[in-house]
């Protein structure tokens, strides 16, 4: 960490300081510097440039961009801050796109939503926003949402167009021997709100290229709009699957503004809900895949296991998909016992039916010779593409935040990387596996430490579940991340002295990165492996697009 | 052929008499209901203190408050139950005690609209308050206006009085203070 310390405070920086545990905090006098401090921190192993978040100060008339660089194998990460002018014409910075791949979408993220011009991005689209927002970056400070929702008909009017222009470009295409776009999706039973324009010849696929934005709700927006309770609404639909482990990642980043240390018995019971999040979604997911390859019984079976895990989610907080659970401050409701026992239920349901899934589907003969096969994806494509969760661990790559930074109360808990080797689809799947496994071994110790540390006086759950957390929050900014179910979720948040709401939030989800690598994966295959490869990295559109 | 037709008829009014599988009107049963299952809201106005809170809150502004003609306590709340997400923070920072004034935990499940367009429009929870207690709260404010008339026309000539009292004390003052001035 020192020598990293000391490597970038070669450069020209105002501030450079340690934060946290694993970051180096350090901004940029100016964006001369940003190449050449890119190309040092890369070399050095910090290969993944996981996302880039304006923030927009139009009093101070500038746009403060947020690079961050991580190294997923010696958890040492960068934070790297540095200013741009914010009128639109000089709204520029070199793109870091050629050296760091992984950062390609988050830059025309950033270009559609702010205006922030990257000099040298191979293809600086528009990426997220509909068709009515472009050219207009909706969240810069100032964007008059209200005069843009009066005009709704002209609005969609304008989507329907920009799909109409494409439709001619595809017509015209046609006949011409066996090369075509193909639309995978959106209304594919695999693909979810998602559209992979496939170049096929024949059954060769020549190239995809996503088109994503179908569920863009503009969630980081919303959040500005409501008190630091109310924005849980907004973060925990960023993916109805893992709705907890969100809600985590945003408490933490307020209480680390607020500088108020939840309980010990609050951070347990974090412990005890994220994991059940992850359960859920991993259960869906899992039969997801195997939907894809056109089985869906697995589906059902897994769906009625998720139902008993919901069902302790709705003993909890009276719901069973937008929980609400976790509030700035601890957890929302105390806990009483009986949920415990409904819990061991729901993982005793699932022990039951485990042998039958492995017995039929994991050692499956037909999956496993065709997944091994399809989507591989190497260590290094993990590094240098910014990919985490369930994906970098199926390729044998040792990330996972709730063992990097632990969080919550993941210090107390006996756990380990669940890996594989080879990276292909099944591999994946299996660690999917693996982990709901080693969920369920989570769940145990944490039941036996909420029940040891009620019987011995140590939890007070009635008194202990929440702590005041002042509604107007000081100025200050915070990095949170969480192991979500798919993968890293890191948020940004920037709060200003006696402001009722967040000032921005980026919220870096798993999924962009997962769906940039479709193409690479699929280039030069055939029509039939985009479901497998597709369903096997674990892909939601909700926190894609958010 | 025709031997075809009459099995398929047979086969039909065979069908026909078959008992209904589906008996039960399951969208009244839960298959798991939790004792704090966030349902369809419950308003009690006689509890509700008029704050405003809830609709502040409130995520999604699904709720209104409806101005009811009281001097006092004067609002109450309304849910846009098609708007509402049933978060339950209204029911968090509600703060009478020690019951609610609104809650959704424990409610309805069941939340049911008909088809039309007009039913979804008005599918609102709606406060739906009883004459008498419009009534009963302003014959409560009359009387305690009337009280409070009382008592101020009580305080107005006990001021009077004061006043009168003190006017004859002035009025004695000069003597006194006469009487003072010769013993110093």
């Amino acid at each position: 960490m020192q020598q990293l310390q000391n490597l970038i405070a070669g450069f020209n920086v105002s501030s450079c300081e340690p934060y946290k545990q694993c970051w180096i905090k350090a901004k940029l006098t100016t964006q001369d510097d940003l190449i050449s401090l890119a190309t040092a921190l890369k070399a050095n192993g910090l290969t993944s440039l996981i996302t880039v978040s304006p923030t927009d100060f139009p009093d101070d008339n500038r746009l403060e961009l947020n690079y961050f660089f991580e190294d997923l194998l010696t958890r040492r990460n960068a934070w790297i801050k540095v200013d741009i002018p914010r009128e639109l014409d000089a709204c520029q910075i070199p793109s870091l796109t050629p050296l760091f791949p992984s950062v390609n979408w988050h830059e025309r993220e950033a270009f559609s939503t702010f205006g922030v011009r990257f000099i040298g991005h191979p293809a600086l689209e528009d990426i997220f926003i509909s068709e009515d927002f472009i050219g207009k970056f909706p969240f810069r400070k100032g964007f008059d949402w209200q005069a843009h929702e009066a005009n709704l008909i002209e609005n969609m009017a304008c989507i329907v167009r920009g799909f109409e222009r494409e439709h001619a470009i595809n017509d015209a295409r046609m006949g011409k021997g066996s090369h075509t776009t193909l639309n995978w999706g959106p209304t594919h039973p695999a693909s979810g709100p998602l559209r992979l324009r496939v170049e096929v010849n024949g059954e060769d696929i020549i190239s995809v290229k996503p088109d994503v934005g179908y569920v863009w709700r503009g969630l980081e927006h919303l959040v500005e709009g409501k008190d630091f309770v109310g924005a849980l609404v907004a973060i925990e639909r960023i993916c109805f699957m893992d709705n907890t482990n969100a809600m985590i990642c945003y408490a933490q980043a307020v209480e680390e503004i607020a500088g108020k240390p939840i309980t010990p018995f609050a951070s347990m019971m974090r412990v005890m809900l994220g994991e059940i999040g992850r359960v859920v979604s991993h259960l869906m997911g899992i039969g997801g895949f195997f939907n894809t390859m056109g089985l869906v019984t697995l589906q059902m079976w897994a769906l009625d296991v998720r139902e008993y895990f919901l069902d302790v989610l709705e003993d909890y907080s009276g719901a069973r998909i937008a929980t609400a659970s976790i509030e700035p401050g601890g957890v929302r409701y105390p806990l009483k016992l009986a949920l415990l026992v409904t819990l061991e239920a729901a993982i005793a349901k699932y022990e039951a039916t485990r042998s039958e899934f492995y017995a039929i589907f994991i050692n499956n003969p037909t999956m496993q010779s065709r997944a091994t096969v399809v989507g591989i994806i190497t260590p290094e494509m993990v590094l240098n593409n910014g990919l985490c969760g369930v994906v970098a661990r199926a390729s044998g790559v040792k990330t996972d935040i709730r063992l990097d930074e632990p969080y919550a109360a993941y210090d107390k808990i006996n756990m380990t990387y669940m890996l594989a080797e080879q990276g292909s689809a099944k591999n994946r799947f299996e660690v999917l596996f693996k982990e709901v496994d080693q969920s369920m071994d989570i769940l145990k110790q944490a039941i036996a430490d909420l029940r040891r540390g009620i019987e011995s006086g140590e939890y007070r759950p009635e008194k202990d579940a929440m702590v005041r957390i002042p509604k107007k929050l000081p100025d200050g900014e915070a990095v949170s991340r969480v192991e979500w179910s798919r993968g890293e979720l890191m948020m940004h948040l920037v709060t200003r002295k006696s402001d009722e709401t967040p000032y921005r939030l980026k919220i870096k989800a798993p999924s962009v990165n997962h769906t940039m690598m479709l193409e690479t994966l699929l280039a030069g295959k055939t029509l039939s492996d985009i479901p497998l490869v597709f369903g096997s990295l674990y892909i939601c559109q909700g926190d894609l697009d958010r | 052929m025709l031997l075809h037709i009459i099995q398929k008829m047979f086969r039909v009014v065979r069908a026909l008499r078959q008992p209904r599988l589906a008996t039960q009107d399951v969208r009244h049963h839960a298959v798991h209901l939790s004792a704090n299952y966030r349902g369809q809201h419950t308003v009690d106005h006689e509890v509700c203190t008029g704050c405003d809170i809830c609709a502040d809150i409130c995520p999604v502004n699904a709720i209104t408050m409806l101005k009811l003609p009281f001097k006092r306590r004067n609002t109450v709340p309304e849910v846009n139950l098609a708007t509402c997400i049933y978060c339950g923070l209204c029911e968090d920072v509600c703060p009478t005690k020690p019951e609610k004034a609104i809650k959704l935990s424990g409610g309805r499940f069941d939340i049911l609209t008909g088809g039309s367009h007009a039913d979804q429009e008005s599918f609102w929870l709606r406060a739906n308050i009883p004459q008498s207690y419009i009534d009963s709260r302003l014959a409560e404010e009359e009387a305690a206006r009337v009280k409070k008339e009382m008592e101020a026309k009580k305080k107005e000539a006990l001021a009077a009085e004061e006043a009168r009292l003190a006017a004859e004390a002035e009025h004695a003052q000069p003597v006194a203070s006469g009487a003072e001035g010769e013993k110093s």
